[in-house]
């Protein structure tokens, strides 16, 4: 049976549920093609559900959910089945499982997990803020996964005296600090009025990324693997 | 504003130093702009395969010193330049707010006079710090025979400190740099130490270096053998309590009878730095890394080597192993270890498991038992020969491309 979710954890955790014991149980929020004679049911959200699950699988390890947010936050297609294979195995040990890496949907998790966060990481440095005419700063960027709003209290930390906004351009949303309150909304295009002094401070930014570099010590591969060629399109320097 | 073109000279004259690490300090933000991020941030990738961390800049290029070496020395006729306080500190915010950069690594020629530089330097971060509220990441270099005062004054609102100690022993440091001498970089490193451990150790509120110190040097403008560095190295870390040592492979940018006219070799660099990761996350000491008037082999990287040398102590079994006995086999890593150490509490492991869980086996299988299974080459000279192959291809990738994967990690983003 396929098992579609809306993408939202309740209705992941709904799904949860219903599936328990279905040895072929796929689940997905991907919106696919079918193939024929497949069996499938779309799980909505249900919050008693959703709750029932996600306290029986706490109780078997209080860090799972935190797992679950960062599996379901993934870019990649079988995200939830991969959320599943994990959390159905905390169910079968009645407890943590996140060490036992030979067991094959614990590695799976974990290294997906492990691109999330390290795409967070690489993004607190790779985000590029241009400066609008009110002061106020605006980033666009396009992250394999969902993590704009994860981005937000790493930023709000070092400028609290500047309202951002965090623009995931592909999911067509933004995380945004306002200059007190954090929020997420839906954001599809974005006009943005640049300060007078923008301009300046990019062609002084790429200058010195031109004049710190040490052409006689050429290292592209290196460069590419460190830095993705899919994150520069919002980078002045490559521009 | 500063103006392209002093950015453009200011910037290539700072670019031959190595660090750019913006790891150790978590200064917090108290309303200002900026803070320290303790893991340290890249920014951006350089061609060569460099980060980006900090602004790396120097505060002014026209240096009254000689040092042979150097790209800024005093009779080299090249473009002079100098920025102000304001114009780094204004610089510094703007590249800052934008997300460009970690925060600042501001370093001079010394310009006029040593005072006079440090003077400057110092007044640079004090503005940024006080006047500005800036709260982000600053390393300072220090200006060798500045006066202790002006040098401690920095300290206070640094996060780190650097005294280059340029070259691997007095006597090259003579004849290449006459104008800085050992006691002139040792002494201001040894005094910012032990103030650094008395402002820890009496608990102060006050900051002082919270990510410590760094040096840095040159490999290959003189003789000395990688045995001797690798012991300076080890020495550094436990006397000076320095947070890194950084190597430069020699690159020729001026020439003068008293330098090799070719640059060293970047996988001898690469092997250097392989060297010190042994030294300060294996358990490794420098004795045992290299003999003092030798080189490091460079067709093995130096834990292979000293597998080899001291076969004793192989195989190691995965399943039974201290952490410290699988830090030392080849191709394990402090991933790699930690992640055998947990899963080995579930399960007996085997090479099937090892693989899956993504421990390299490449090297590791010569030295591995695991559940008792060997899956290595046979004998000593056979896996010599396995082992230098595989790294032959790779060196002569390196040296030829400057490409090579393995680099990682070591050009300062720790």
């Amino acid at each position: 049976m396929i098992y579609f979710t809306d993408g939202t954890k309740e209705s992941f955790l709904t799904a949860f549920l219903l599936s328990y014991g279905d040895e072929d149980a796929y689940v997905t929020s991907a919106q696919k093609q079918l193939a024929l004679g497949q069996e499938t049911i779309f799980v909505s959200a249900d919050a008693a559900r959703a709750e029932r699950a996600e306290q029986r699988l706490l109780a078997f390890d209080k860090g799972c959910m935190k797992d679950l947010s960062f599996l379901l936050r993934s870019g990649e297609e079988n995200r939830e089945q991969i959320a599943l294979r994990y959390l159905r195995l905390v169910a079968e040990k009645k407890a943590p499982v996140r060490e036992m890496l030979t067991e094959e949907p614990v590695l799976a998790a974990s290294e997906c997990i492990r691109r999330v966060t390290f795409e967070l990481h690489r993004m607190k440095g790779f985000v590029r803020f241009l400066e609008c005419a009110s002061g106020a700063l605006y980033a666009p960027l396009s992250p394999d996964h969902d993590i704009v709003d994860l981005l937000v209290p790493h930023f709000r930390a070092r400028l609290p005296g500047f309202p951002f906004v965090l623009h995931d351009v592909s999911r067509k949303k933004a995380a945004i600090y306002d200059g007190k309150n954090i929020f997420t909304a839906p954001l599809a295009s974005a006009e943005v009025a640049l300060s007078a002094n923008e301009a300046e401070w990019q062609s002084l930014w790429k200058r010195y990324y031109r004049s710190v570099n040490i052409p006689s010590r050429e290292r592209l591969r290196q460069m590419r693997g460190y830095m993705p060629v899919r994150y520069w399109k919002f980078m002045p320097e490559f521009h | 504003m500063i103006d392209e073109a002093r950015l453009k000279i200011l910037t290539e004259g700072a670019k031959y130093d190595v660090s750019c690490s913006s790891s150790g300090s978590g200064r917090k933000n108290e309303g200002g702009i900026g803070n320290g991020f303790a893991a340290g941030c890249c920014h951006s990738f350089t061609p060569d395969g460099r980060c980006i961390s900090l602004l790396k800049i120097l505060m002014s290029n026209d240096c009254v010193y000689n040092c042979k070496y150097c790209p800024n020395r005093c009779d080299l006729d090249i473009p002079r330049a100098s920025a102000t306080p304001e114009e780094i500190a204004e610089l510094t915010l703007d590249f800052y707010k934008r997300n460009y950069i970690e925060g600042l690594f501001l370093s001079s020629a010394v310009e006029k006079s040593p005072n006079y530089t440090m003077e400057r330097l110092v007044r640079t971060v004090k503005l940024l710090r006080n006047r500005y509220g800036f709260y982000g990441y600053i390393h300072l270099k220090g200006i060798p025979r500045a006066d202790g005062e002006l040098v401690r004054e920095g300290a206070k609102y640094a996060d780190r400190m650097s005294y280059n100690i340029e070259l691997p022993s007095e006597r090259s440091l003579k004849l290449l740099a006459p104008q800085k001498s050992k006691e002139s970089l040792l002494l201001p490193m040894r005094t910012l130490f032990e103030e650094r451990t008395a402002f820890r150790a009496e608990k102060r509120k006050e900051r002082f270096l919270p990510a410590g110190q760094t040096t840095q040097m040159i490999v290959g403008a003189s003789p000395e053998p990688d045995g001797q560095i690798v012991r300076l190295t080890q020495s550094l870390y436990r006397t000076m309590g320095l947070k890194r040592v950084y190597y430069s492979s020699y690159v020729p940018i001026v020439h003068d009878s008293l330098l090799p006219d070719l640059p060293a070799g970047q996988l001898r660099e690469h092997r250097l730095y392989q060297a010190d990761w042994l030294l300060r996350f294996y358990g490794f000491t420098a004795e045992e890394i290299a003999p003092e008037n030798e080189n490091l082999p460079l067709d093995l990287d130096p834990k292979c080597a000293w597998a080899l040398r001291n076969p004793q102590f192989f195989p190691v079994e995965v399943n039974r192993a201290p952490l410290e006995a699988l830090l030392r086999v080849p191709g394990v890593g402090g991933r790699s270890a930690q992640k055998i150490i947990e899963a080995r509490k579930y399960t007996a492991l085997t090479f099937e498991h090892l693989k899956k869980m993504r421990v390299v086996l490449k090297r590791a299988r010569h030295f591995l038992t695991a559940g008792g299974k060997f899956y290595g080459a046979k004998d000593e000279r056979e896996i010599r020969a396995l082992l230098t192959a595989g790294e032959r291809n790779d060196s002569a990738r390196q040296l030829s491309l400057f490409s090579g994967a393995a680099y990682a990690a070591l050009t300062g983003e720790l």
